[in-house]
């Protein structure tokens, strides 16, 4: 068990009343596995996703990494060190070359990194599929399949276990989509990783592991 | 890719927000650099003049005080004498490099001609019966002669004083090149003046009631070292040059031998002294006038030869006092201005921040490559404008002293014992803008603070930047 939710309650402040999106939520996740979570649109999958990513912290419960609580670690350390994370706008520096947005994060991360970072990082966006010529290009001259991938080649390269992804294809034709899926299959399976993604098609849920299905500000595994 | 090479990066791939930023800077980069200049230069003008004034201090009554004094308060003052003990005991202070008290009188005398230019010129020797004394006799306490210490004569024959002769007013004196040659005098040669006592008659015509030798011997002849001999009003008569030429020098004792015949029986006569004291250092001034004060006798002040700078630098410090505000105003503006032109910017940037933010990066050095961005193009800013705010200021300080100048009236001369010959012109002479170390040193650190503070508004922004709601 790499990551761990427990009893995770988070609202939204409406005026005098409390607005609560995640209720008690538990929940687990192991390495080696490609994970699904689905939910209607407005059913908190981003807001939970917020809490497992150290972007944001849960109005009471905890999130474990590894036995430890993400707050004993450190939010900026967990998020530097422990995980990466794909959104689903890309959220690339536009002015910034695909390579030089792999760099950037290679350099915040203290991960044990091989020495060239430049080396690294074009092996990387290659084997994600981004030639060198394109990793040369600054991002705004990428298709968003381009950029998608250049994102997932950042949340890779500092070496981390733990992926989570927000809608990562939402932007995306089918073709496009099912080739970042297998990607995510393939670091799950045989990079040993924890992948996962939130998205609103079943048919990429088939594809997982495993689904879990959030209604109510409550996280089950069937619908 | 540390934070510093994202800087880098950040001002080459934004080269139009760069070469704005850097268009701002450099523009308020001249203007402050122009009131550094101006400032500097003043700064040094006063120090520069102020040594050339020396380190001389005396110790005088408060005129503006006595002015101020309302008619009762005058009836009832007694101007107080300063002791040779008091003046002793301050010159024994450790600020004082070596000191003299002066007492003196004017004599006459039916034997010798004293110096005048005018007669000179004149080219008769028109003879000016009854004109009175003529000659100062300046008692001195220090024998090898303050105004030759002090470099403002030097000793061209013959010798100074002994202690002795000081001590026991031996009739001998020092006196000028300029009137030894008038009266054919040489060292060991020997003149009397004549001490004498008049009575003025009701008509109003003056009448010697009684008179007395004072032969002298000439031990020593000096030359006074004129700093504006090529004086730029020739028709100017230089009333104070004339004055040194005409003064004999001889021991204090003297000088109170020949008060007490004038004085006759008059009782309670006592010497009156002027002190002079040369401090060390012009930053002793200070010490000494606290360490002073206090042991004064009522409304007397200590006055420091360099306070005359005041009344002859007025063009200087009236551009010394527009360059500090001009200084602080551009400081203020342009906190304002970049910090708000950076804000600007970093809005735009704003998904960047966050990313750095969600990759884990510490607000801090966040922060810090906003900074080290600023700062590289505040620094090619500021060397730009260094050497042309430097110029700029030669230029307005150039026109604003030709207009202070214009305007000047004309100065007003009061006597002192610590009379300068400097003038305004010298002062203006003095003043120089130029690109020193100094300068350039002060204007880095001035620029780097004040840039420093103009990025408070921005990292504010930052810190409190929440990369959730910008990227989730
Ligand atoms: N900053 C906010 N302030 C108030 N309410 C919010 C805020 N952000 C989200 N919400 C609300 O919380 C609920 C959950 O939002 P969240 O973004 O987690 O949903 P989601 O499942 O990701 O939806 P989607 O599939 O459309 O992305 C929604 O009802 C939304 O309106
Ligand atoms: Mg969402």
């Amino acid at each position: 068990m790499i990551l761990e939710a427990k009893d995770l309650n988070y609202y939204y402040q409406d005026g005098e009343s409390r607005r609560f999106v995640l209720k008690n939520t538990n929940v687990s996740f192991d390495k080696g596995k490609f994970y699904t979570i689905l939910g209607q649109s407005g059913s908190g999958k981003t807001t939970l996703l917020s809490l497992l990513s150290a972007m944001d912290t849960p109005h009471n419960g905890e999130v474990v990494f590894d036995g430890k609580n993400i707050l004993e670690i450190g939010h900026d350390n967990y998020r530097r060190n422990k995980v990466g994370i794909i959104f689903q706008s890309y959220n690339l520096i536009p002015t910034f070359t695909a390579v030089e947005n792999v760099l950037v994060s290679m350099s915040i991360t203290e991960n044990e990194l091989p020495d060239d970072h430049k080396t690294v990082a074009y092996n990387l966006l290659d084997y994600i599929g981004i030639s060198q010529d394109k990793a040369n290009r600054t991002v705004n001259k990428l298709s968003g399949g381009e950029q998608q991938r250049v994102a997932i080649a950042r949340a890779l390269s500092t070496n981390v276990e733990l992926i989570l992804a927000d809608e990562p294809t939402g932007n995306l034709d089918e073709e496009m989509e099912q080739e970042i899926i297998d990607i995510f299959k393939k670091l799950a399976h045989e990079h040993k990783k924890c992948v996962i993604m939130v998205t609103h098609s079943n048919d990429i849920a088939e594809q997982s592991d495993q689904t879990f299905y959030l209604k109510k500000g409550v996280l089950n595994t069937n619908e | 890719m540390n934070f510093f090479k994202r800087g880098l990066l950040s001002i080459t791939r934004r080269k139009g927000k760069s070469l704005i930023l850097l268009a701002v800077l450099f523009i308020l980069g001249n203007v402050i650099a122009g009131a550094i200049s101006i400032s500097q230069a003043t700064a040094n003008v006063e120090e520069s003049i102020k040594e050339r004034l020396g380190t001389g201090a005396t110790l005088e009554l408060d005129y503006e005080a006595l002015d101020s004094m309302d008619e009762s308060e005058m009836m009832n003052f007694e101007i107080p004498n300063l002791g040779e003990e008091l003046i002793n005991q301050i010159g024994e202070l450790p600020y004082v490099k070596y000191y003299d008290y002066n007492t003196t009188t004017f004599l006459a005398s039916e034997e010798i001609e004293s110096y005048n230019p005018m007669m000179e010129e004149a080219e008769g020797e028109v003879e000016m019966a009854g004109m009175g004394p003529q000659f100062q006799l300046k008692g001195v306490n220090y024998a090898p002669l303050l105004d030759i210490e002090e470099g403002k004569s030097e000793l061209v024959d013959g010798r100074v004083f002994t202690d002795e002769e000081i001590e026991n007013g031996t009739p001998v004196a020092i006196i000028s090149k300029k009137l030894a040659d008038l009266n054919n005098l040489q060292v060991g040669d020997t003149f009397s003046l004549s001490n004498q006592i008049y009575e003025f008659s009701e008509s109003g015509e003056e009448e010697v009631l009684d008179s007395r030798d004072v032969p002298l011997e000439v031990i020593g002849i000096f030359e006074p070292k004129t700093v504006n001999s090529d004086s730029e009003n020739p028709e100017e008569f230089d009333y104070m040059d004339m004055d040194f030429q005409n003064t004999i020098y001889v021991a204090n004792a003297l000088v109170s031998q020949e008060m007490e015949f004038a004085v006759g029986d008059m009782p309670e006569y006592e010497d009156y002294y002027v002190p002079f004291f040369v401090l060390n250092e012009p930053e002793d001034a200070e010490a000494f006038e606290e360490e002073v004060s206090p042991l004064l006798p009522e409304l007397f002040i200590v006055r420091h030869a360099s306070d005359s700078y005041d009344s002859i630098a007025a063009p200087i410090e009236s551009m010394s006092n527009l360059s500090k505000y001009v200084l602080i105003a551009s400081v203020i503006t342009t906190i304002l201005i970049i910090g708000l032109v950076v804000l600007l910017f970093l809005r735009d940037r704003k998904r960047e921040l966050g990313i750095y933010l969600s990759l884990g990066e510490a607000r801090m050095r966040v922060v810090g490559q906003i900074i080290t961005e600023v700062l590289i193009i505040s620094i090619i800013g500021m060397t730009l404008s260094l050497f042309t705010g430097n110029l700029l200021a030669q230029t307005v300080s150039d026109s604003l002293i030709d207009n202070d100048n214009n305007q000047r009236e004309d100065e007003i001369y009061y006597y002192t014992e610590m009379q300068t010959d400097l003038t305004t012109e010298d002062v203006i002479d003095a003043y120089e803008v130029s690109l020193t170390g100094d300068f350039i040193l002060l204007f880095y650190a001035v620029g780097i603070i004040t840039i420093l503070l103009s990025t408070v508004i921005p990292l504010i922004y930052i810190i409190r930047l929440n990369p959730k709601k910008i990227m989730m």
